[in-house]
């Protein structure tokens, strides 16, 4: 048997890996080889002394700082849910039926001929100035210091954001849009003003495709980012 | 949820739940700092490594495989991110030579706490590639399969690795007159 075969034993060895033909060919070895003998003694001391170092303890803060570090990759964005994504077309469908149901209105009161007319009809269900809002684009928040969601909505007056955020030390929002920027704060408590849902104008913004970013600060500390967008052809 | 293994944590953590993650923290915070730190052999750089390690593994946690033992993974990035750690740090000149002079006489007995050292100062001074499997097999304890898992390597070359770290090992020490 060549020499490294031996090594190779003695390493076995150490390890406890040798069945009982390997231990008496290492064992008649070492006792014809004294410097096979050394060397088997040498690494035996070498792993005895490896296994006998502590371990370490970790520093404490080391924790704290790993899920203190968490927030910043929990409060990305998330994934719209799939119904969220449909919102727009399924509020086109409602408006579709809506819209359907009232001509067959109209069409079954012209036929029987009596109650107001049609115009009268018409501006009841429309609810003129009270147009509810749209919302075009959505960001959800979860898992971290800051969770809820924030929309880009449009009504009447034009475009504006809704924040709806639920967290446990104040807000602040940056908004950069349109050129211009803005910072809402103290969102996120139920005590804030107007409660945890918040409607703010953005006067500028309407372009097709342009970009909303917004930034969430807690505590001087960005804990997020999310950007909504005006839908093409809007 | 201590007694839960790993694999049920995962899954936790994969959806959403930030105590599940906070588990593994705790339970594998010690192994991986200590690998980190007999890598680097520098308690602050380990400790930025731990941090770097866990924190990777939960931004990737949906790319785990759970073919994979937990704890081949994590302490495959631990080893990943040590080693390029170590070729963002300054060269280990300050582990070698001086600190060695001035250790006891060759003669004497080395006690346990100056062994330790010695070993230390040893295992800055051979390759990281042989000091990693030092670590595994060592003070992670691991078999040769899992070795092998962690280093994507057969456990053939993985054998044949670790003796001649070993080896590497033992001839640094002879050269310090540690053994």
């Amino acid at each position: 048997m060549s020499e490294p075969t031996y090594l190779e034993l003695i390493h076995a060895s150490i390890d406890g890996e040798l069945d009982e033909h390997q231990r008496s060919e290492l064992a008649s070895h070492l006792l014809a080889h004294p410097e096979s003998r050394a060397l088997r003694d040498g690494l035996k001391d070498v792993c005895a002394a490896l296994e006998g170092m502590v371990a370490v303890d970790p520093p404490p803060q080391l924790r704290a700082g790993i899920l203190a570090a968490l927030p910043r990759l929990t409060a990305r964005p998330q994934p719209l849910p799939r119904a969220a994504r449909w919102s727009a077309p399924v509020w086109r469908y409602a408006a579709a039926f809506a819209g359907a149901l009232i001509a067959a209105a109209v069409l079954y009161e012209a036929r029987v001929g009596h109650s107001p007319d049609a115009t009268q009809v018409s501006g009841t269900m429309a609810g003129a100035g009270t147009r509810a809002a749209d919302i075009v684009d959505t960001v959800r928040l979860d898992r971290g210091p800051v969770e809820g969601r924030v929309s880009l909505y449009r009504n009447a007056a034009g475009f504006g954001l809704e924040l709806e955020l639920v967290a446990g030390a104040p807000v602040d929002v940056l908004v950069a849009g349109a050129d211009q920027k803005l910072r809402i704060t103290g969102v996120g408590l139920p005590d804030s003003p107007g409660g945890p849902r918040l409607r703010v104008a953005l006067p500028g913004v309407g372009t097709s495709g342009q970009t909303v970013g917004l930034t969430f600060v807690v505590a001087g500390r960005e804990v997020g980012a999310a950007t909504l967008s005006v839908p093409p052809g809007r | 949820m201590e007694d839960e293994d790993d694999g049920t944590l995962v899954r936790r953590c994969r959806d959403g739940e930030l105590k599940a993650f906070d588990q593994l923290v705790l339970r594998y915070q010690k192994p991986v700092f200590n690998a980190a730190f007999r890598m680097l052999r520098n308690p602050e750089d380990a400790r930025d490594v731990a941090q770097t390690v866990f924190l990777k593994v939960f931004e990737h946690l949906e790319q785990y495989d759970p073919n994979l033992k937990f704890y081949s993974w994590i302490y495959r990035i631990t080893l990943n991110e040590s080693i390029n750690a170590l070729g963002r740090l300054r060269p280990c000149e300050a582990i070698s030579g001086n600190e060695t002079d001035q250790s006891p006489g060759l003669e004497q007995q080395v006690e346990n706490e100056q062994m330790s050292r010695a070993i230390e100062q040893a295992l800055m001074r051979i390759q990281p590639d042989h000091r990693a499997v030092i670590v595994l097999r060592h003070f992670l304890h691991l078999g040769y399969q899992d070795m092998g898992d962690i280093l994507e390597l057969p456990e053939k070359t993985v054998k044949s690795r670790l003796y001649t770290a070993r080896q590497l090992l033992r001839d640094v020490l002879v050269e310090d007159g540690v053994c």
